[in-house]
This record gives C-alpha cells, sequence and structure tokens, in this order.
C-alpha cells in the first residue's frame, strides 16, 4: 500500500509544478511489493522482498515537454526537482502534440486485475508452490536430476494518476508468477526446458504439479536434437513460439514507427498484410488479463482495437501525440512505468484462435515444428527475419525427431500472407499470446 | 578518483572550480541545470550523501542484524544515481529527462542461500528492516562476531578530468543536432533520424561483513544515432553509437557528424543489399563489436554461478580445452573509459584484468563471492548488480578475444565463397547446451578471397565448444567497443564492453532466406 504521504507529495509536486510555470502537469505514482523465491534441489536459493514506491512527472509549458523521475521522496529534494525539471523544459522543441489527456471516463466494469488471494500470499506460500512444482518435476522421468530453478512470485501494486485536468485516478493489481526450468540428461547432452505461467489471479494459475510436468516435457522434448539440412518448408510455430514471434512484431503496429518510416507496414493500412486466416487484436480490458488497466500511462482509457482484421490492416496502436499527429483517438497504448515516458506498447496484444479447425502439422508433408525461438532476429525497419530455433522435423505429418542448431529466415511481408493455418489453442500465459500458426514457406539454415 | 578523504577535498577544489568559472563564464545554468544532489556532492565529495546516513558505524549496525539469525556474510549496497536523458526525433527535441533513483539494499548469504530485500529510502530504519526481512531466508544459530568496517581506498582503473555527464546541457543538445543535421543531409533517402542520448553519474557505498567500505563515483555517457533509409519501397536501417566512460574532452576527438554519417551511409548500403545466404560456410568476423560472438559463446558459460551449480556446459573444464589453441579471451574490469569498467565490483572487490581462456585452455571463471566461498577460490571482481533493487551476481567486465598474428586482411584468402560479418547486432545463448546466436545486421559475401556483394542481415548460430574449435585465424587488429554493449541475465541489464580482432571461422550456419 502506498504510503498516504507519498500519494500527497504526488499532488504537491503536479501542484507545484503548475504554480512554477507549466501549464499543463501529471504525476505517476507506482507503489508495488515484489516478493520472488527461487528453489533448486529443494532448497530455498533467493528470497527476495522489495518495496517500490516512485514518481514520474511530465510537465509542459509553451508545447515543450520535460519529465522527471524518482524515488528520492524527501519533501525538500523534490521541490528543487520540480523547478530544475522546468528549467530543462525550455531545451524541448515545441510539439502541437505536446498536450495532457483532458478527460478520463474509466469503464465502470471490473476488470478483475487485483486479486485479494495473491496479496495474501507470504513468502513461506510461495516456496510451497515452488516446491510442488520441482518435486513434481523429479517424479517424470528419471533423466531428470537436476533444475536450473524453478521461481514463484507476486507482485502487488498501486498506480494513482493525475494531471492538471483529471483528479486523482487509482487502481491496483496483482500478479502471481511460476516457472520451472529442469534439466534433462542423456550421455553427455543435458538439454534444459522453461515452462512459465504468470497470471493476475492465483486461482487461474497451472496447478505446480501440471508447471514442473510441462517443464519436463520440453527438456525431454530436446534431448538427441541436432540440426537438419538446409531447405525450403513450411513451417508451424507452436503457441508459444508464435507468441514469441508476434512480440517481435507488435513494433510494425506502433502508430510512431509508422509516422517515422520505421515499420515495414508504413502505408498499408487498409491493406492486405497478412492471410484472411489472421486476426490480431490488442485488449487492454480483457477480464483478468496481464496486460489490462484501467487507463494507460497517459491517462487514456484503455480500448478494444481490431488491429488486423481477416489479414486486412485496419488500425494502428497510438499514445496521445501519435493520436493527435494522425488525427484519430488514441488507443490507449501508451505504456510506462514511474521512470520512463509513456511509449506505444502492448496491452494483450494476441492473434485471435483460427475459426477452422487446421491440422497444422497433420498436413505437412516435409516440414519444421518450432518450439523454441532465441536471439533477436526480426527487424521491422527492414521487414527481414532470420531467427535461431528449435522444435522437431515433421515427415509425413508426423513430428519425427528433434531439431537445434538451425535459423528460419524469410521476408515478413510474405510470411504474413503466406500464414496458411491458425490453431485454436490461444492461450494467455503472459500478455501477449498466438494460437499455433502455419508459415507456407521459410528457409530453414542448417547443414549442408 | 579514490574515494578517500585527502582526495575528495581535491575533488571539491577542482569540482567548485568548474562550477564557478562556468558562472563567470555567464552560464548559470551550469548551476541551475546540475542537479542539487550533483552540484552538492562535486563541493561535497564523492559518495559523501550516502556517507551521511550510511557512515562507518551504521553499516556495523545493520550488517550486525542482518547477521543475526547466521549465515556467512553480509553486505550493504547504497546507490544513488543522477540520469539525464535525451531524445531527439524527427527533427526535434523530443523529450528531456532527469532520472533520480535512490536507494539501499542489504543480502545476506548462507552457502548457496541468499536472502535480499531493499528500500528506496535510504534510512538507518528503513535499512534495519531489510536487514531483517534479508535474514529470514536462513533459519540458523545467531553469531555474533562484532563487524568493524574501514574505508577502504581502491585504485581506479583511469581518471575522467572533466567527465562528460557534467557537461552543460545546451553543449550536450547541441552534439545532438549536429548528429541529427548530419545524418539528414548526406542523402535524400534517409527519411528518420532518431538520437537517444543518456548520461549517468553513480554514487555508490558498499559496507561488508568482512570489513570492507568503499565509495565510488562512476559516469557513463551513451548516445545512439538510429538512421531509416527508403526508396523503391524497401526499407532499411543503420546504428552508430558513441560513449563510454568519457571525459567531455572526447568530442572533440571522436566526430559526431562522422558517426551520424556512417549510420546513413549504412542504411543506403542495405537498401542495395541482396539477401544473406543459408546454411554452413566458412565466416569471417569484423573487428571491435564482433566481440559479442565471445561474449554469447564462451564469456556467460564461464560465469561461476552456472560452474558452481554445475548447469553450464564449461563446469568442471577448468583446465581443459574447449576452444583453438589460438584463443586468449581476457575479462579486463580497467580497461580505460569501458563500459564494464569499475575501481570495484558491486561486492566491493577491486576490479581486475583476468584472463579466462589461454591457448584455449579455461585458465579461470568469472567469480564473485559467493561462488568464491563454496568453489574455494578468490573473488575475481567480477560480481555487479543493475542497481540497489538487485543482489549481485557474477558479470563479464570488457571481454575481449586478445590480439592474434594474422594479417586481417589474409583472413579471406582461401575463401572461395563465404560470409563475412561487418556489423553485429546482439546475440544470445543458453549455457547449458552452449548453443548460441548473433544477429548480422550488415554482411558480405566473400568470394574468392574478397568481399564482394552487400547482404542483409542474418542470424548465426553455433554450439559453443564446436563453434570455438572452428576459429582458424585471429587478426592483429584487435579493438575493444566502448560505446554499446548492454547485457541481460536474470533480468539484470548492466553496461559491458566486447571486442576482438578480425576472426575466422572454418564454418558456422548461416541464418539468411537464400539457399
Amino acid at each position: 500500500m502506498a504510503r498516504q504521504s507519498a500519494v500527497d507529495l504526488a499532488e504537491k509536486m503536479r501542484v507545484q509544478a503548475e504554480r512554477s510555470g507549466a501549464q499543463e502537469a501529471e504525476t505517476y505514482l507506482e507503489s508495488s511489493t515484489t516478493t520472488e523465491v527461487r528453489l533448486r534441489q529443494g532448497q530455498v536459493e533467493l528470497l527476495q522482498q522489495s518495496i517500490v514506491q516512485g514518481i514520474g512527472l511530465r510537465v509542459f509549458r509553451d508545447r515543450r515537454m520535460g519529465f522527471l523521475y524518482t524515488t528520492d521522496l524527501r519533501d525538500t529534494v523534490l521541490t528543487e526537482l520540480v523547478n530544475r525539471t522546468l528549467a530543462l523544459t525550455n531545451q524541448a522543441t515545441p510539439r502541437d502534440e505536446n498536450r495532457i489527456a483532458e478527460n478520463l471516463s474509466v469503464s465502470q466494469s471490473d476488470l478483475e486485475i487485483r486479486d485479494p488471494a495473491v496479496a495474501a500470499l507470504r513468502p513461506e506460500d510461495l516456496i510451497k508452490l515452488a516446491r510442488a512444482a520441482e518435486e513434481s518435476a523429479f517424479a517424470q522421468d528419471e533423466r531428470i536430476q537436476t533444475t536450473r530453478d524453478v521461481r514463484c512470485g507476486t507482485s502487488v501494486g498501486e498506480i494513482f494518476f493525475s494531471n492538471t485536468f483529471i483528479p486523482r485516478q487509482t487502481y491496483a493489481a496483482t500478479s502471481i508468477w511460476l516457472s520451472a526450468t529442469p534439466i534433462a540428461t542423456q550421455g553427455n547432452q543435458r538439454r534444459e526446458g522453461t515452462y512459465e505461467e504468470r497470471k493476475r489471479f492465483l486461482s487461474d494459475l497451472a496447478r505446480p504439479e501440471q508447471v514442473g510436468q510441462l517443464a519436463v516435457a520440453r527438456a525431454l522434448a530436446r534431448l538427441g536434437a541436432a540440426p537438419v539440412p538446409s531447405a525450403r518448408v513450411p513451417v508451424v510455430f507452436a503457441a508459444e513460439a508464435a507468441g514469441m514471434f508476434l512480440r517481435g512484431l507488435f513494433q510494425a503496429f506502433s502508430a510512431l514507427n509508422v509516422i517515422e518510416q520505421r515499420s515495414f507496414l508504413a502505408g498499408k493500412v487498409g491493406q492486405q498484410i497478412a492471410s484472411s486466416a489472421v486476426t490480431i487484436i490488442d485488449d487492454g480490458t480483457m477480464r483478468r488479463g496481464l496486460g489490462s488497466v484501467y487507463f494507460d500511462g497517459e491517462g487514456v482509457q484503455t480500448h478494444r482495437t481490431v488491429v488486423v482484421d481477416r489479414g486486412v490492416l485496419r488500425q494502428l496502436l497510438h499514445s496521445g501525440p501519435t493520436a493527435r499527429r494522425m488525427n484519430t483517438t488514441p488507443t490507449g497504448n501508451g505504456i510506462r512505468s514511474y521512470d520512463s515516458l509513456p511509449t506505444i506498447g502492448p496491452t494483450n496484444f494476441y492473434i485471435d484462435n483460427g475459426s477452422s479447425t487446421h491440422k497444422l502439422v497433420e498436413e505437412v508433408d516435409r516440414g519444421l515444428h518450432v518450439t523454441g525461438l532465441a536471439g533477436f532476429g526480426l527487424d521491422v525497419v527492414s521487414g527481414e527475419y532470420s531467427q535461431q530455433v528449435d522444435g522437431q522435423w515433421i515427415e509425413k505429418g508426423v513430428l519425427t525427431k528433434p531439431v537445434e542448431g538451425v535459423t528460419v529466415a524469410g521476408r515478413l511481408d510474405e510470411m504474413l500472407l503466406g500464414i496458411t493455418g491458425v490453431g485454436r489453442d490461444l492461450e494467455f500465459r503472459s500478455n501477449v499470446a498466438s494460437p499455433a500458426i502455419r508459415f507456407k514457406e521459410l528457409t530453414v539454415g542448417g547443414v549442408a | 578518483m579514490p574515494p578517500d578523504r585527502s582526495m575528495s577535498r581535491r575533488d571539491f577544489l577542482r569540482r567548485g572550480a568548474l562550477i564557478t568559472g562556468a558562472l563567470a563564464a555567464g552560464l548559470p545554468e551550469a548551476v541551475s541545470l546540475l542537479h542539487p544532489k550533483v552540484a552538492e556532492g562535486a563541493i561535497m565529495g564523492i559518495g559523501q550523501e550516502l556517507r551521511d546516513v550510511l557512515n562507518e558505524e551504521t553499516v556495523n549496525r545493520i550488517l550486525q542484524e542482518a547477521l543475526a539469525r547466521g549465515g556467512d556474510a553480509a553486505d550493504l549496497f547504497a546507490e544513488q544515481r543522477f540520469r539525464t536523458s535525451i531524445v531527439l526525433d524527427a527533427g526535434k527535441i523530443d523529450s528531456v529527462t532527469y532520472g533520480y533513483p535512490r536507494g539501499a539494499g542489504v543480502r545476506v548469504v548462507r552457502r548457496n542461500q541468499t536472502g535480499y530485500a531493499f528500500s528506496d529510502e535510504i534510512s538507518y530504519s528503513s535499512l534495519l528492516d531489510a536487514a531483517r526481512i534479508a535474514s529470514s531466508v536462513v533459519e540458523t544459530q545467531s553469531r555474533t562476531n562484532p563487524i568493524d568496517v574501514r574505508l577502504r581506498n581502491v585504485e581506479p582503473p583511469f581518471t575522467l578530468v572533466n567527465p562528460e555527464p557534467l557537461m552543460l546541457e545546451a553543449t550536450k543538445l547541441g552534439i545532438l543536432q549536429r548528429m541529427d543535421a548530419a545524418a539528414r543531409s548526406t542523402d535524400p533517402r534517409i527519411v528518420s533520424v532518431r538520437i537517444d542520448y543518456m548520461d549517468e553519474t553513480r554514487d555508490v557505498l558498499i559496507g561488508t561483513s568482512e570489513g570492507v567500505y568503499v565509495l565510488d563515483r562512476q559516469y557513463l555517457t551513451s548516445v545512439a544515432c538510429s538512421v531509416a533509409a527508403q526508396a523503391a519501397g524497401k526499407r532499411a536501417s543503420g546504428l552508430a553509437t558513441l560513449g563510454g566512460r568519457i571525459d567531455s574532452g572526447y568530442f572533440e576527438h571522436v566526430s559526431p557528424e562522422a558517426a551520424a554519417r556512417d549510420a546513413a551511409r549504412q542504411a543506403l548500403r542495405l537498401l542495395d543489399a541482396g539477401p544473406a545466404p543459408a546454411g554452413p560456410m566458412p565466416v569471417v568476423v569484423a573487428p571491435g563489436w564482433g566481440g559479442v560472438l565471445i561474449h554469447e559463446s564462451l564469456g556467460h558459460a564461464l560465469e561461476a554461478d552456472g560452474i558452481r551449480r554445475g548447469t553450464s556446459l564449461l563446469a568442471g573444464l577448468a583446465g581443459t580445452r574447449v576452444a583453438s589453441p589460438l584463443v586468449r579471451v581476457v575479462d579486463d574490469a580497467r580497461w580505460p573509459n569501458g563500459r564494464g569498467s569499475y575501481a570495484f565490483d558491486d561486492e566491493g572487490t577491486p576490479g581486475q584484468r583476468t584472463v579466462a581462456v589461454e591457448g584455449g585452455v579455461i585458465q579461470s571463471y568469472l567469480i564473485d563471492k559467493q561462488s568464491g566461498r563454496l568453489m574455494t577460490l578468490r573473488s575475481t571482481g567480477n560480481a555487479r548488480r543493475m542497481s540497489y533493487r538487485n543482489w549481485p551476481i557474477p558479470r563479464m567486465t570488457n571481454t575481449y578475444l586478445d590480439v592474434g598474428t594474422s594479417d586481417p586482411s589474409s583472413l579471406l584468402s582461401g575463401i572461395t565463397k563465404g560470409f563475412y560479418a561487418a556489423e553485429l547486432a546482439g546475440g544470445s545463448v543458453e549455457t547449458t547446451s552452449g548453443n548460441f546466436n548473433f544477429t548480422v545486421h550488415e554482411g558480405y559475401w566473400i568470394e574468392n578471397g574478397k568481399l564482394t556483394r552487400p547482404v542483409r542481415g542474418a542470424v548465426l548460430v553455433g554450439n559453443s565448444l564446436e563453434t570455438m574449435q572452428r576459429i582458424e585465424g585471429i587478426g592483429t587488429d584487435l579493438r575493444v567497443e566502448q560505446t554499446r554493449g548492454t547485457c541481460g541475465k536474470d533480468g539484470q541489464m548492466v553496461p559491458v564492453g566486447v571486442g576482438q580482432p578480425t576472426v575466422r571461422f572454418s564454418s558456422m550456419t548461416v541464418g539468411g532466406p537464400s539457399i
């Protein structure tokens, strides 16, 4: 819980900025308590508890913007900091779009983003969950003799927002996470597998036994993996890999990147950019969504936005300033924490479940099933894609052997238009998710 | 700038002169725009503001409380940063930011167990609370050895006479505007220029149950110029970076305009570049930032936490050959102006130069105190943390593949068809398997011993042990990159340096789209 003094201080800073020459000002106070335990071989390796309380202050003078953030809430320091930030603001360039939200009508419906049961968990409870997950991992298979670790944590936070026009707004949110990384050993080959879930509500979290079991399945699936020869073949991204791919793709839908010609999707609004099997949605109002909030970092109400509708790019994602530049309404994607300016980011961003029951793997004669992605390989400016992957080789619709040490590559525009199937296994384990998707043909780089 | 009293007096005189000199020159913003605490700190001496609250006696009492329930060791880490960030985008100063994060954390360690708690508020009472929470990880008999921390003098790796972060804001803005103009004027096909500037002054205070008490101030500057070019429906990007732990005189030797033009030209070259090849082939990697390769393929696997836990593929291989005999890997916390340089690490151990691999054989791991205690080895001064909100873990500093004997141009000869990695973007590794990747932003075909056509980016992949055996030539042109490099591990980001000379691999898998 935020100390009342901190909340008052945030208000006081804003008022002081307004009195000292800011025409508009905004404060964003974040207060959160995070606890994490890490367990390994039955023993607690790490117990961390932290209480964070920080304020971000945006000031606007003659359409110039300045920003200050601090965790130093000493009254004497803050007065000085506000004045210096105002002085710094004079150095910025005036921009028409530098304005703050003038009204906010927060949704009346309960987004269910705060779970009292999560807030009530103590470190002992987290240790218990982690222990159950690890024990289950060890019980699965004798090739699991060790884990990298098992992690369980909770975060309980509150946001206080106010600006020159909008009186204080607040919401509280919780999250809980549990992950396991067992290591499978066979001969001298060792491979790890990770399964992680992050939820708003304790009751939505997978049972720890299930987390251990799924993680083990991933580690075992990698044993014996080897590269395959280079080929151009159909490639299926399993749901988790597709979600990671989509997270990288997000920046292409950012209105700022489109305006500044830094996205391969610039100039494509209204056009077919993906196959008609693909619908992409950003929804900040999803019940119990990890990315759901009542208002974004600029005090704009969150929305459900259909970004791509059956392959057609309908809507870019905006912050306040980009919406003003394009003369449209903001989408509530001004994502921030107290120590950063709002930038365009995802709320709950996902590819919607496919409408047909495609047998994504079964229909492939010869191809690759990708379960893991690593590194950085998605360039939204040039639209080039090349990434390290692992998974299984598909032969006549059946997964035949584990594969690693290979790459997949393609051009993003062709890849999206060539999506030949979208699965029905959408499940949110973080705020960006996708069902499995199948690309018509990608280049697999492997051995000769 | 050693943090002892006599030196802070000299500091006081010099900094005092700096500020009053600026005033006399009719630049009142020198004072008005400097953060009050930095201005005050400059006058009061390094870490003084932290020391006012956390003097030796206070630290003794907090650490005593931390070990009240048992444990092998405890430490206190206090930090205050003053950050200035400026974003110039589309020709406009988009935002200017002052950041002032400040806080302290207490850690209790017992064998392989760690308890950590921190507070954003630096006060005796809040840190006593943190000490109690951190100590809850151990449940043994109390130990009451008295703790007596003493101020240590630590030799700094290099001295900054007039650190860049103390420059006037107007001067910093001027550099950004010059870069923007230079990039734009390079070619009409340049459609976007964005420059991200950040500098910080970081004061730290560390006290440990072993009696160490140290104070330091670290400066860091980074400037990144990202350019996009567009023509005939194609887009490409270019990047140039400047900075490091630098003096303000840096920008007299290094031209911001030249860097901006480099970024623009790279974007233009890539507009015309063809697709990268796919499959295994001989690969030559350019010097400098190419050291990401060593960082990913060997560096992470040498960090002592993965070694003592047996999760790294290099665990138990000390004294064993893990790379070509040509390979010598150095981790050097004392590299001049390096992003990863420091006088002492975040556990208070002096930073040092460690030869980790010599003749392809592992000589030393990169060790923190906790791993050192468990492995009965000394810390190599590699414990780092992102901020007071994190506990220290073993990390790299400035890590490079050392200079070789080959003429760099000779490394291309004899390759009929291969890939040259001119500019890298980043990489990652899984230390259990040793499978790693690094992304090339700009590449070239090597045909009959010569660089020919430019190709667009592609990821290169390999397995550490196999790939490191395939190094068949190392150039004489060692460069250590000090302007970029941020390494993430366990959610903690820290600035690092990477480096290498030109290196040739007999084979690596290139992940382009073209077969």
